[in-house]
């Protein structure tokens, strides 16, 4: 797959004597929704975190657009284009939502310093449209009515949210979430898939979700790969993976795994 | 001469040893890196002088005075602004920590005055040479007692329960739980004992430099020491100390004595800049 | 807009109205508030918004003041052309400085800047022949134009405008995304590189920013003081820039200013007790850094927001 938007080759990542990433290659397709499951532990945030320039690989590498983009700075990988959520969320928790979604913004708006210090009809100009579109983010991902609200006073629900919006201000074309639904009801899980569908099909974004349940993701992803302790398992459609011995093996143990092929 | 240097360089080596013990006590058990723990020193020195010169005792009863004082000392700084403070910012934590020697420093200043004082010397400060080498039996008795608490400090850590769980906090702080003793006591022991600790530093030093409100600055010697050996490991804190010592010695000697005040702080800039993680630590990542 | 002209105006009539109504030791007092203001203001943005600890404000001020001097004395540089000079130097130091962030943060960030005061301090003691060593050196007066500003009437008339200027640029930054990206920083690195934030050179920036401050506030010191004295410019007097910062509250330009107010009029007021001022100050910080770790700013906020009944927000 030549016209992949990302390309994880052979990535391996160590932590002194532990293996996080253990040989690892997947390919993520343009204006696709694509799923790394995979129990705690698996390695899952660590992809993230290699894509985002967080963590170096060991060994392997990863490609984006035809760039390898490996070892490069965080800040320069957000700028080409990736932008991600936290497992944990990091949000800034003492701005406000909408700050936390201009922050996102800024960067492609933004004058210079001398602008910034003057404070001429330039600055107030842009400061209005980082700030029209932070709010038009907002409304997107269902924050339309908390723009005001300090984002560590949010409900953990509403922080993913906002950790969405603030990815997207950043006008990303690949979109790495690391465990959005964790935590979620499951009508906000259904509120996060419609969501991730509208971002695809009315931004052409590129989406990779990761879980460590098979539900949510299932019912969005196009193709879905299986982490187990460093390792690529499975791969496939959703009906493939749900299927594959391996990973009922990963998930339920070896019993299942007997159980479900007698 | 080289010989010479190495054994003067020892006293000062074996003082910084013991102060970098107490910050790398305090930074991998509580998770505080105690930027006035130099007042410390200071202050506990003070409070010999205090029993002995005001008060009229006798030397070795202001010494054991001093010590219970210390006590009380680290646990009101625990119990007043450490624990208050368990969750604040590491930014709060850091200047709480500067503040409280300030704090220690200033009441000197006010209370004692600026000026420096004299402080009794445990054995005769005249040499006597040994071998071809000056040896001072004071500094000696400075090198004999820093070994002694350390030689204590290792049975305390090896032999008795807390000790034990002073340890396991410092590995993490869930594991003194796992031996069965209460965080906070643990957090509590290791003030106190750091605070012990600075104070026998303070009366091994306070001969050595002169005694005044700034003998604190002492404590960098201290933060060299302890980074130089790693930050978090006790056996490095006591190595770095006595490194320190002789590297000070040498640039004093041979290069200019000016050197010998800014070696330390060069130190610590370098040793930061090449390895933060010091000589004996590993680096680590933060997890996201 | 109107409401900032007419601030802007009724700012103005203060300034030109104030030497009326104020002796000359007092427009002295409020000279040294406004420079250890501009000074502290460096604190507040390197510390208080990117939330890099730095330990080196009082190294930027020694520097600051012995710049210009140094210049004055060896090469004949006009005092304010050497504060300028100066400045931009010491700038460009506080961003190598910031440079150290790279590699280190948090304690470890401490103790670097308080090696580099440490350093600094040294260097000023033993270089006899440049600066005059422990005995310290004299600070030349302000000439411009013909005119000598040697005064506190004078130094008013310099040292208010200059001060002025810089808090409003500072202000304007902080409201800047500039200043956003500082204040992400301060609340996640993390987050804030996958924002496409550049980390490293925000932080140089601001410790850029903090030397630049610094230093011109340490040259408007020396003129005050008339005096350079080394033991004015080490650790000790770093934590103390930063307890003003505390205590004013160390993430508005406006605690800068209050915390400077408090601290040179204290002293005033507690004219009995001299040798405890050092106790009353450090007591002031451990007790703000506890209890009130962002000031004397935030309990008057909170105190409008008690009687207000809800909290202004972006009102510049
Ligand atoms: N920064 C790190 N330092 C050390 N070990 C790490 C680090 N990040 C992850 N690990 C280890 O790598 C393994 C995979 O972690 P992670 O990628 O977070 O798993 P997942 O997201 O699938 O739960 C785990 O064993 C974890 O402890
Ligand atoms: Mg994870």
């Amino acid at each position: 797959m030549t016209s992949a938007l990302l390309t994880i080759q052979n990535l391996t990542v160590r932590f002194g004597g532990l293996v996080a990433l253990d040989d690892v290659s997947l390919d993520i397709a343009p204006r696709s929704i694509q799923a790394v499951i995979g129990p705690n532990g698996a390695g899952k945030s660590t992809l993230i975190n290699v894509a985002t320039g967080i963590y170096g690989a060991t060994s392997g590498r990863v490609d984006y657009d035809g760039a390898r983009i490996d070892g490069r700075a965080p800040h320069a990988i957000s700028r080409l284009g990736i932008a991600r959520t936290f497992q944990n969320t990091e949000l800034f928790g003492e701005m406000s939502a909408l700050e936390n979604v201009m922050i996102g913004a800024d960067r492609h708006m933004c004058g210079s310093y001398l602008s910034s210090a003057m404070h001429g009809p330039a600055y107030w100009r842009t400061e209005q449209a980082i700030r029209a579109e932070a709010r038009r983010l907002l409304e997107l991902v269902g924050l339309g009515n908390d723009t005001d609200v300090e984002a560590a006073a949010l409900p953990f629900g509403k922080q993913r949210r906002l950790e969405i919006a603030r990815a997207l201000a950043t006008r990303p074309r690949l979109l790495l979430l690391d465990e959005p639904a964790a935590g979620l009801r499951s009508a906000e899980i259904d509120e996060l898939n419609s969501i991730l569908l509208d971002l695809r099909a009315n931004l052409g974004l590129t989406i990779l979700v990761i879980d460590h349940v098979m539900a949510l993701v299932m019912a969005i992803s196009d193709h879905i790969t299986v982490l187990n302790f460093g390792r690529k398992i499975a791969e496939g459609s959703p009906q493939e993976v749900r299927s594959s011995p391996e990973v009922i093996k990963a998930y339920l143990g070896e019993k299942a795994a007997h159980a479900s092929h007698s | 001469m080289l010989a010479q240097v190495l054994v003067s360089s020892i006293t000062a080596g074996a003082v910084y040893a013991l102060i970098a013990l107490g910050f790398v006590l305090i930074h991998k058990g509580t998770g505080v890196v105690h930027f006035g723990y130099g007042d410390q020193v200071t202050f506990g020195a003070y409070l010999v002088l205090i029993g002995q010169a005001f008060i009229g005792l006798r030397f070795d009863v202001a010494v054991a005075g001093a010590l219970v004082a210390s006590v009380l000392l680290g646990a009101i700084i625990y119990l007043a602004f450490m624990w208050p403070l368990r969750n604040a910012s590491l930014l709060a934590r850091i200047i709480a920590s500067l503040a409280l020697g300030t704090v220690l420093r200033e009441f000197l200043r006010s209370y004692m005055g600026p000026n420096a004082w004299p402080f009794p010397f445990l054995l005769s400060s005249t040499s006597v040479p040994v071998g071809g080498v000056l040896i001072v039996p004071a500094n000696l008795a400075i090198v004999g007692v820093a070994i002694a608490v350390l030689v204590a400090l290792y049975l305390i850590f090896d032999r008795t329960i807390y000790g034990k769980a002073i340890l396991a906090a410092c590995e993490n702080s869930t594991g003194a739980s796992l031996v069965g003793v209460h965080v906070s006591t643990v957090f509590l022991l290791i003030w106190i004992l750091a605070s012990v600790l600075a104070t026998v530093a303070g009366i091994l030093v306070a001969p050595l430099l002169t005694l005044s409100p700034d003998m604190g600055l002492i404590g960098i010697k201290g933060f060299t020491a302890a980074v130089l050996g790693g930050f978090n490991s006790l056996p490095g804190a006591v190595a770095g100390g006595i490194a320190l010592g002789i590297l000070e010695a040498l640039a004093g000697t041979y290069v200019s004595s000016a050197l010998k005040d800014m070696i330390s702080y060069a130190i610590l800039i370098a040793v930061i800049l090449v390895r933060p993680q010091g000589l004996f630590g590993e680096l680590t990542l933060k997890k996201v | 807009m109107t409401v900032r002209l007419l601030f802007g105006a009724v700012v103005l009539v203060i300034f030109f109205a104030a030497p009326h109504f104020l002796a000359e030791f007092q427009l002295f007092q409020v000279c040294l508030i406004a420079a250890t203001a501009l000074v502290v203001l460096g604190i507040v943005v390197v510390t208080g918004i990117a939330g890099q600890i730095s330990l080196a404000q009082a190294a930027f001020v020694g520097l600051g003041g012995y710049g210009p001097a140094i210049l004055a004395a060896r090469y004949g540089v006009p005092v304010w052309a050497g504060i300028m000079i100066t400045a931009v130097v010491v700038g460009a130091v506080g961003y190598a400085l910031g440079q150290l962030t790279l590699r280190v943060s948090g304690h470890y960030l401490a103790l670097a800047t308080m090696a580099f005061t440490a350093i600094v301090q040294l260097a000023f003691i033993h270089s006899d022949a440049v600066t005059g060593g422990a005995v310290g050196m004299q600070m030349p007066t302000l000439e411009i134009s013909g005119k000598t500003f040697a005064s506190g009437g004078t130094l008013y008339y310099v040292v208010l405008p200059v001060v002025g200027v810089l808090f409003l640029a500072v202000h304007n930054l902080i409201h800047s995304p500039v200043g956003r990206a500082f204040a992400a920083i301060r609340q996640s690195e993390t987050a804030a590189a996958a924002m496409g934030i550049d980390v490293l050179a925000h932080k140089s920036a601001a410790f850029a920013a903090s030397g630049f401050l610094g230093a011109i506030g340490g040259g408007l010191l020396g003129l005050l003081s008339t005096y350079l004295d080394p033991s004015q410019f080490g650790i000790t007097q770093a934590v103390y820039y930063l307890a003003v910062a505390v205590v004013g509250g160390m993430q508005s330009p406006l605690g800068a200013i209050v915390g400077s107010a408090v601290f040179v009029l204290v002293p005033e007021f507690l004219q009995a007790f001299q040798t405890y001022l050092g106790l009353v100050f450090a007591l002031l910080l451990l007790v703000f850094i506890v209890l009130r770790p962002n000031g004397l700013v935030s309990l008057a906020s909170d105190l409008l927001r008690i009687v207000g009944g809800k909290q202004q927000r972006g009102a510049a």
